[in-house]
């Protein structure tokens, strides 16, 4: 079968600073794929590289079998393209965009179009230039799923949308999925791509970390906790746990980080009386630590 | 509006070309009612034949007929300020097509859809070159009004190639500018970068008369080629417009390959 996308040995420098480095990445038809990282880790670069926006120093990138910069325009015409930095033009309303875009695709199904805006609350009617930056970023959105692409290559799509709008995305892109269609989409948040995606390759200053099932990273996944007791509770009762460390014990506050299932720390708190848990979301740089620790040749 | 990029950038300068036009054609307007008292004015003739050479030749070209309304129309609104207008309105419109686009980060947004790149660069010149010709045609249309309004008796034919040569001098330093936009998107510097050879044309054209050392150079000024065969006169010279458009199309043709061949700036 066909890949959705595929580089190979994709390689960007500007200038003397490295875009991304010597990246394999093969995307599957029908999959929700998240590519992870820290802000400026590469994954603007890869994605404008696939559009033929920027040309690779080394390597190649194929878009649904397609070179992405011979046939550049057969690929745009298959893919919806969401920018992360979205520009659009100020001086149009949000419908007289959407049509803008459309006849440039030689036209869309209208209806669609609108549906679409319904359901994520889009203005047709307002010029751009007044719409928040949220209300600009659902005529993005449009305009990315309008003609039912068999791709969408979505750069950091839901910054800035507030967590109904949200939602709809995820229904969105649970649809696209349903129809076999693929995602290929960016994220700097590891909560968002554990809800939505299928796999979820991890980039870092421009190195392709890995890439993994969803079920296998948040198995590895590592978790911040904080358990308030009632009273004081003895260390022991928290040492030694499986994927337990860093546990710290002050009077009656427990703070530890869990890799994978928290079950055990759980089982072990029952034992005494909980007033609260708080469970930090981790950020990527811990992520990354508790993802190598211990297989540091892993880390570019 | 909206169908292609050619349209939809049309749309976008339709106020601009809107008040140029007015601007234009006001100004035009204005200079020609001069032209009855000018011509009965005693004495000024002499005048104007006692101004230093050098000095006339710079501002106002050849005024030997200064008082004819060929002369005139030369002197007062072709030689300089009508194509310096001219070439702003294209050269601004040439330099913002792509780099202006890429500066506010739409070209992204626009480049992903599937339209190759030299066609969205061939539809942006196509906008310009229609700009350019309306903003010609209003001007014309303000000129032949006027003249028979003044009793200038001047060939509305004669008004519309002379109008024709300064839209193809405009054109191709456009062109220049839209060109180094493909190249650097840097909106600015693109222009800067015309106005310079644009200046120094104007200047080899205008001195070459007057100083010698410059005599042998002045046919390659694309000024030359604007108005060195007196279009007002003699109509259009086919070689000077095949120099302006090979230009233009020179100009376009680097831009479409350096455009082709770079990196879209975020």
């Amino acid at each position: 079968m066909t890949l959705a996308l595929e580089a190979r040995g994709l390689t960007k420098h500007y200038g003397k600073s490295r875009g991304v480095e010597a990246l394999d990445l093969q995307v599957q038809p029908g999959e929700v794929f998240g590519f992870l990282g820290p802000n400026g880790a590469g994954k603007t670069t890869t994605i404008r590289l696939a559009l033929d926006l920027i040309r690779p120093t080394r390597g190649a990138v194929q878009v649904l079998g397609l070179d992405a910069r011979r046939d550049a325009v057969q690929v745009h015409r298959r893919v919806g393209y969401l920018p992360g930095e979205l520009a659009l033009y100020d001086n149009l309303t949000g419908g007289e965009l959407l049509r803008y875009l459309a006849n440039l695709r030689g036209g869309v199904a209208w209806p669609y179009v609108e549906e679409l805006a319904e359901r994520l609350g889009c203005s047709f009617t307002q010029r751009i230039a007044t719409l928040s930056t949220g209300n600009r970023h659902k005529v993005g959105l449009v305009q990315a799923f309008m003609h039912r692409p068999e791709l969408l290559i979505l750069d950091e799509p839901t910054v800035g949308l507030d967590p109904l709008v949200q939602q709809v995305f995820h229904q969105l892109v649970a649809e696209v999925k349903a129809e076999g269609r693929t995602v290929f989409l960016s994220s700097h948040n590891l909560a968002e791509v554990e809800r939505v995606c299928d796999r979820v390759g991890i980039i870092r200053e421009g190195r392709l970390v890995a890439v993994e099932r969803v079920e296998a990273l948040k198995a590895r996944a590592l978790r911040r906790l904080e358990i308030h007791f009632a009273s004081p509770v003895p260390r022991d009762a928290f040492i030694g746990l499986p994927g337990v460390r860093d546990v710290q014990v002050h009077d009656a506050v427990v703070r530890c980080a869990v890799t994978g299932s928290v079950d055990a720390v759980i089982k072990a708190a029952a034992c005494f009386e909980v007033v609260d848990i708080v469970s930090h979301e981790p950020n990527l740089e811990e992520v990354f630590l508790a993802y190598y620790s211990g297989d540091a040749s892993h880390v570019a | 509006m909206l169908r292609n990029v050619l349209l939809k950038t049309l749309r976008d300068y339709r106020r601009s070309l809107l008040w140029w036009g007015i601007g234009l054609a006001a100004y035009t307007t204005i200079e020609l009612l001069f032209y009855p008292s000018f011509r009965d004015f005693p004495g000024l003739n002499d005048m104007v034949r006692q101004f230093p050479k050098e000095l006339m030749a710079l501002f106002a070209g050849d005024v030997a007929s200064f008082f004819s309304p060929e002369g005139f129309l030369r002197a007062q609104l072709f030689f300089l300020f009508v194509p310096l207008l001219f070439i702003v309105f294209a050269a601004a419109f040439g330099s913002g097509a792509i780099a202006g686009e890429e500066a506010r980060g739409t070209l992204d947004l626009l480049l992903a859809h599937p339209i190759a790149r030299w066609q969205v660069v061939l539809h942006k010149f196509g906008a310009m070159a229609l700009s350019t010709l309306a903003l010609g045609g209003i001007f014309w249309l303000a000129l032949a009004a006027t003249t028979v309004a003044v009793g200038m008796e001047v060939s509305p034919w004669r008004l519309a190639q002379a109008t024709l040569s300064v839209v193809l001098l405009a054109l191709a330093f456009g062109s220049i500018a839209l060109a180094l936009g493909c190249a650097t998107g840097n909106r600015s510097l693109s222009l800067g970068l015309t106005a310079a050879p644009a200046l120094g044309a104007y200047l080899l054209n205008a001195l070459a008369p007057v100083v010698e050392a410059l005599q042998p150079y002045q046919k390659l000024s694309p000024f030359y080629w604007y108005i060195g065969s007196d279009p007002l006169v003699q109509g259009l010279d086919p070689l000077h417009v095949a120099s302006l458009l090979g230009l233009a199309l020179g100009a376009l043709a680097l831009g479409l390959i350096a455009f082709e061949r770079r990196d879209v700036a975020v």
